[in-house]
């Protein structure tokens, strides 16, 4: 432990502001695939509620095949194979290939969170809307979604929190990001429980307010509905 | 050469490979998953005890093990650890990471399920002169375990999952054959969509399994 404390006083100069840097790689790639996590999630969320069968199918198997698989898989999947079969025009720098891997994960989640916020409303709000002469679209748009959005935040929260800690998965692909920064300041000083232990902490910083903000706002919804 | 005839040609080799890894992905999510509910249950009851160190610690661990990744716990474990003169085996360090990692997860599973048992159960069972520790056990967990099977049970697939990760410490599981393979090959497209497959195989029949027990937790609520 000693010699722990005696390892950050000399190298600490260093390390801190290079993690800081690759934080915000962490950030950027974490708020990215987020948002298009959300576009595809509530995409895929209306085809699962539709009442036409093959939409509703297929987003079913996205859904089982997207949540069934390690983030790891995708991520190899996306980023190494179009290169190998010749898909030129698919092949993704590595920062592309990490939002695109965890967005489609991602959007298979956050359909579930969305089908399940969307399905807690009272089916009297919907027809409510139809009687009114509102269009399904209009009802979906001003009437269901806005309510349903309250319903969701927690769970979307913690989705964020997960995300959070799963790009440090694409350090595996070479994404810019903290983990990668972290392993190739392990291997250069040999200092790796050092290194590791400070980008744990730098995650926990990232993240602890995150998990907070999740509490109060279920706290929040448990008391006021 | 076209998808379907390598894949026919190669998949007796592929399928051996992974297949084997497959076992040991089983055998690290087993052995991580024991670890996670032991040391969850006593990081639980730590939690919900009186004294607040004891509790504050439970809280930190908790805190800190689920607000890093897994993939950091992991390389603390494997990498760092022989710095202070532990040093584990990639399965042993696949185990133990997980299983700490998990454990945090686990002890907040526990007690969401053990505070939602009514305290009248409690306190009937204290007024019938149980000790605290005979009421948990015989009163307040067996009733409790009800409520936690469908989240433990997600949790096993998302442990399941995570194993993927072991193979960057080396552990010869799905992936680490996959990686093997591919470089050995070049197939990448049908080593990892057979990879997927494996995982999906063992992961789906799971989600229905949660399903299903959410459905019979619903009907005798």
């Amino acid at each position: 432990m000693p010699r722990l404390i005696e390892v950050y006083e000399d190298n600490i100069r260093d390390w801190f502001p290079e993690m800081l840097a690759a934080c915000v790689g962490t950030l950027k790639l974490s708020l990215v695939a987020f948002i298009v996590a959300a576009v595809i999630g509530l995409f895929v969320a209306l085809m699962r509620i539709s009442p036409r069968t093959s939409p509703r199918w297929i987003a079913i198997s996205f859904i089982e095949v997207m949540r069934g698989t390690p983030a790891l898989v995708i991520l190899y999947i996306v980023y190494f194979v179009p290169p190998q079969v010749g898909l030129t025009w698919l092949t993704l720098s590595s920062f592309a290939a990490a939002v695109c891997g965890l967005a489609l994960q991602g959007g298979a989640i956050l359909a579930e969170v969305f089908r399940s916020g969307i399905e807690a409303l009272h089916s009297g709000q919907r027809e409510a809307a139809l009687a009114l002469g509102m269009t399904p679209a209009k009802t979906m748009r001003y009437i269901v979604l806005p309510q349903a959005m309250r319903v969701v935040l927690p769970p979307v929260g913690n989705y964020a929190i997960g995300l959070l800690k799963d790009t440090s998965v694409c350090a595996l692909i070479a994404a810019p990001e903290l983990m990668l920064r972290a392993k190739d300041l392990a291997s250069s000083s040999f200092e790796p429980m050092a290194v590791f232990c400070l980008a744990a902490l730098f995650y926990f910083i990232m993240s602890y307010p995150l998990s907070l903000a999740v509490r109060y706002m279920e706290y929040r919804l448990a008391r006021h509905g | 050469m076209n998808f379907w005839t390598v894949m026919v040609d190669r998949f007796p080799y592929f399928a051996s490979l992974l297949l084997k890894g497959a076992v040991m992905t089983v055998a690290v999510a087993a052995g991580a998953l024991v670890l996670a509910l032991v040391l969850g249950l006593v990081i639980a009851l730590l939690r919900m005890s009186r004294s607040r160190l004891l509790s504050g610690f439970a809280y930190i661990y908790t805190e800190f093990l689920r607000g890093t990744p897994a993939l950091a716990q992991l390389f603390v474990i494997y990498f760092g650890l022989p710095d202070i003169g532990i040093e584990l085996r990639p399965v042993e360090a696949a185990i133990v990471g997980l299983g700490i990692n998990g454990s945090a997860y686990l002890s907040e599973v526990y007690r969401a399920g053990i505070q939602a048992i009514h305290r009248g159960q409690f306190e009937a069972a204290f007024s019938l002169g149980m000790t605290p520790i005979g009421s948990m056990r015989y009163i307040v967990l067996p009733q409790a375990v009800r409520m936690m099977l469908p989240p433990i049970t997600n949790f096993s697939i998302t442990l399941l999952k995570d194993t993927a990760l072991v193979s960057v410490v080396a552990v010869p599981e799905i992936m680490f054959y996959a990686r093997n393979l591919v470089t050995e090959t070049f197939q990448s497209m049908h080593v990892y969509l057979l990879a997927a497959a494996i995982y999906l195989v063992m992961t789906i029949p799971m989600s229905r399994l949660v399903a299903y027990l959410e459905r019979t937790r619903r009907a005798w609520q």
